[in-house]
């Protein structure tokens, strides 16, 4: 039976443990320990790869990296050379200590070593362990060990063919932030959870295969049915949906150098909307001929008809929200039920009182920072088991006493010669 | 089977593995993209997604993207079909207190209740959570809002372009010297999907442990700010502003990372050398070697710091090669490299989605049997589903009402007649 209630402060999914290996799933074990689970992640003695790479503090690359403090708050950190022998024994005997594996190497290297999931799957008390893996291609496949990054990644999966600009002499844009790995975490964790599920209903744990490339390629929205049902090929647009045929421009250069997004390019849903814009430019003397008649009858009778005219309507309120600065657009627009916004730069984000509101900013330390820092939290509110920032980003190795020898039974010199030997 | 235009046979998965949460329902009240794509997710996995819906909010989904635009139908759209696949329909009038009652029933009967709706919208339609409580003490709602439903800004609207915006990740997509690019399709309905999907598996998890239910409150603009903590990060300490690099990589600095013209129509090739091994192969392939001598290209740091001559002189090579096989000869050489792939040529010239079935067929009533995208994972004790394409509208209120709700045939037969339903 389950408890009546919990403690206010127990996440979600408090009581679960994980062992994260590898450098492709930081972002799914992070959802994971902010969630209330004890994730360890096992990194080798050198470091994983995300505290190599920048930005780092103060531009020193001898300081802490904060890519590495973005994708591992709440965890705990140990270091362990799995190649060698000691190294993984040890590897074999932390699975033993969890619910979850997220193994984010390559689809051979731990199997391999004789510590992947071909032989947990062979140990009978390791009958209840969820192996989640999380590579570039999936654990088979012709392209199963092609090398990729990110951008390859974003190439290869669709979404770089929709993104870009109008003239098509300009490449097709990557964003920037590496969404290969964020999108391909978010189904790793939905993936995990639900075989999670399956174990706790009694059925042994399992290997849950994801593949990056198809979670890339599961993301790129009509690209998909245009082609499968009409065979139209989707062509990337300035700052608006990527379409078969050129749409009218959504996003606008306002009077302050701000970007505007229009969606749809301003055209309003509904009567009100439309009476309080027209209303609005008239202020500005801005509305030209839009309070002709026929552009009502257009807008909301039969929407589908006379693209010139709409195309006319938008061209016009694009040029009137260029003559306004940005917020006001953004402001006055969300008034009027228009579902505009501004293209904000992220960190405009931090001081939005909005979010403030919602207590999304995590405050708390960052390692090489002297002053505590405001780390984008988690997009959902648990009303009763907090999702939150439970501790720090840990140091290279820092928990290795605590897991090692508090937890895993090792002595304190047994600890002390592996590390001598680099095996931790 | 084959599609016909494809150049690989169709698999679909086993289907004699179980579906990992069979025997959770949900009740669907999501629209557009947001919410439809979360509980696609749960439906694929097993999940039994009733969708409830009514001409009166309508999800506009069916409307988009018909298939035959000369013959009216709410079940035409296979954009619909995409998202809603594997869910069953029933309609219901909430307006009609038979109608408005069938939905409590089937709310007193599921785990999850789910919509994204406008931060308050799904309280005025007579949901507010107090009430769902009442109705079922054990239901985890979830809302997906652009805002959230907290906040003194929660009445604002969003659709995609606008939370991508707002959030940062427009402006961090294009290049340096032009306007932001931002995203050519509504990513954060699909995050914000991936990450409501989450949220419902975590509240299971939490129900189980602890018997309670809950409402998680979902925003998604921020889904965007979430995965933009290393600008936000960067602000705070090194007090640098946000800078668009277009196809570079600022971090590591490495070079070349670009996209280069190829032959062919508007074709490119992504290519990202990480160290000097694949550089000198770089070069061995695109027949450059005099680059590897050049002393403006001779490691990373100079590669970088004469990164637009770099990109010009590769650029000035691949423009003339077919973009698959320097692809292939690149990756046969160790180098990462990937063409920028069209949605034909992921879905008629990609051997390692066809290997892994990934774009499995299923039947539809009015548009036949069609590929669908896959889930992307592979689970070796249980499988997910591509069954069968969209509900039709309503498609299922028989089956819902009577073999779910207890519904007898007379009184079946009366909500239809009174348009309960």
């Amino acid at each position: 039976m389950p408890n009546s209630s919990s403690a206010p402060h127990e996440g979600p999914l408090e009581g679960l443990r994980v062992l994260e290996i590898g450098d492709l799933g930081e972002v799914a074990g992070k959802l994971l320990a902010d969630a209330g689970a004890d994730v360890i992640r096992l990194e080798p003695p050198g470091g994983g790869r995300s505290r190599h790479v920048g930005p780092f503090v103060d531009d020193d690359p001898g300081q802490p990296s904060l890519l590495h403090a973005s994708r591992n708050t709440s965890k705990r950190a140990v270091t362990l050379d799995v190649t060698q022998t000691a190294g993984l024994a040890i590897w074999q005997r932390l699975v033993g200590l969890v619910d979850v594996v997220i193994d984010a190497t390559t689809p051979t290297f731990l199997d391999n070593l004789g510590g992947g999931w071909q032989w947990a799957e062979g140990q009978s008390d390791l009958r209840d362990c969820v192996w989640c893996s999380i590579t570039p291609f999936g654990r088979t496949g012709p392209r199963r060990d092609w090398v990729v990054n990110d951008l390859v990644q974003l190439a290869l999966g669709g979404p770089m063919m929709s993104n870009g600009y109008d003239d098509h002499q300009l490449p097709p844009i990557r964003p920037d932030g590496e969404h290969s790995i964020a999108v391909s975490n978010e189904y790793a964790v939905s993936g995990l959870l639900a075989a999670l599920w399956m174990r706790n209903a009694g059925h042994p744990g399992q290997l849950v295969d994801v593949s990056i490339h198809e979670a890339v390629s599961a993301t790129t929205e009509g690209a998909f049915p245009n082609w499968e049902y009409f065979g139209r090929l989707v062509q990337r647009q300035t700052g608006r949906h990527s379409s078969p045929a050129p749409t009218a421009p959504w996003q606008h250069l306002a009077a302050d150098d701000e970007h505007v997004c229009l969606i749809n390019g301003g055209l309003p849903r509904g009567g009100a909307s439309w009476t309080g814009l027209l209303d609005w430019m008239d202020e500005y003397d801005a509305a030209a001929d839009l309070r002709d008649p026929q552009y009502q009858e257009l807008l909301f009778r039969d929407p589908r008809s006379n693209p010139e005219g709409r195309l006319h309507v938008a061209r016009t309120i694009g040029d009137f929200v260029q003559r306004l600065p940005a917020d006001e657009v953004y402001r006055r627009g969300q008034s009027l039920h228009f579902a505009w916004g501004t293209v904000r730069r992220p960190e405009e984000n931090l001081d939005d009182p909005h979010w403030a509101d919602r207590d999304f900013f995590w405050e708390g330390a960052c390692p090489g920072v002297d002053q505590p820092v405001r780390y984008p939290g988690a997009p959902y509110r648990f009303t009763r088991s907090p999702v939150r920032l439970r501790r720090r980003p840990a140091l290279l190795g820092e928990h290795n006493h605590e897991v090692y020898v508090g937890e895993l039974g090792l002595t304190i010199a047994e600890l002390r010669e592996h590390l001598e030997a680099g095996v931790v | 089977m084959r599609l016909k235009g494809c150049a690989y046979p169709v698999t679909n998965m086993p289907s004699n593995l179980p579906l990992p949460l069979d025997g959770i329902r949900v009740t669907d009240f999501s629209w557009i993209v947001a919410g439809p794509q979360a509980t696609r997710i749960l439906a694929d996995l097993g999940a039994d997604v009733v969708k409830v819906e009514n001409e009166s909010y309508l999800d506009s989904m069916r409307i988009g993207l018909k298939q035959d635009a000369d013959n009216p139908s709410l079940n035409q759209s296979g954009f619909h079909s995409s998202l809603s696949r594997n869910k069953r329909s029933i309609t219901a009038n909430l307006f009609h207190p038979k109608g408005r009652e069938a939905v409590e029933r089937l709310l007193a009967v599921s785990d999850v209740v789910i919509e994204n709706y406008s931060a308050g919208a799904f309280a005025r339609m007579g949901f507010p959570w107090e009430h769902l409580q009442e109705i079922n003490p054990s239901l985890i709602y979830v809302s997906v809002s652009g805002f959230g439903h907290v906040g003194r800004d929660a009445s604002y609207g969003t659709w995609g372009p606008t939370a991508q915006a707002v959030s940062g990740a427009t402006a961090m997509s294009g290049l340096p010297d032009q306007p932001p690019a931002g995203w050519g399709f509504s990513y954060l309905d699909h995050s914000a999907g991936y990450y409501a999907a989450i949220a419902v598996l975590m509240a299971l998890h939490h129900r189980a442990r602890t018997g309670e239910a809950q409402h998680v409150d979902m925003s998604q603009i921020e889904t965007g700010m979430a995965v933009s903590a290393v600008p936000m990060l960067d602000y705070q300490v090194n007090g640098r502003t946000y800078e668009r690099i277009g196809n570079r990589s600022r971090h590591p600095a490495t070079a070349p990372h670009n996209t280069y013209r190829c032959a062919g129509d508007d074709r490119w090739i992504a290519i990202a050398v990480d160290d000097e091994a694949q550089w000198a192969s770089l070069c061995d392939v695109l027949g450059l070697d005099a680059l590897c001598d050049d002393p403006r290209f001779v490691d990373m740091t100079t590669r970088k710091a004469h990164e637009d001559e770099l990109d010009e002189a590769i650029a000035a090579v691949t423009c003339e090669r077919d973009p698959f096989d320097l692809m292939l000869e690149l990756q046969g050489r160790g180098v990462p490299a990937g063409v920028c792939q069209r949605t034909d040529d992921k879905q008629e010239r990609d051997p390692q989605l066809a290997e892994r079935g990934f774009y499995p067929t299923a039947p539809h009533a009015e548009l036949g049997e069609h590929r669908y995208e896959g889930l992307p994972m592979q689970f070796s004790g249980a499988r997910w589903r591509m069954d069968r394409g969209a509900p039709l509208i309503g498609e299922h209120n028989h089956a819902v009402l009577t073999e779910l709700l207890g519904y007898d045939e007379e009184e079946f037969a009366s909500m239809v007649s009174e348009l309960a339903i």
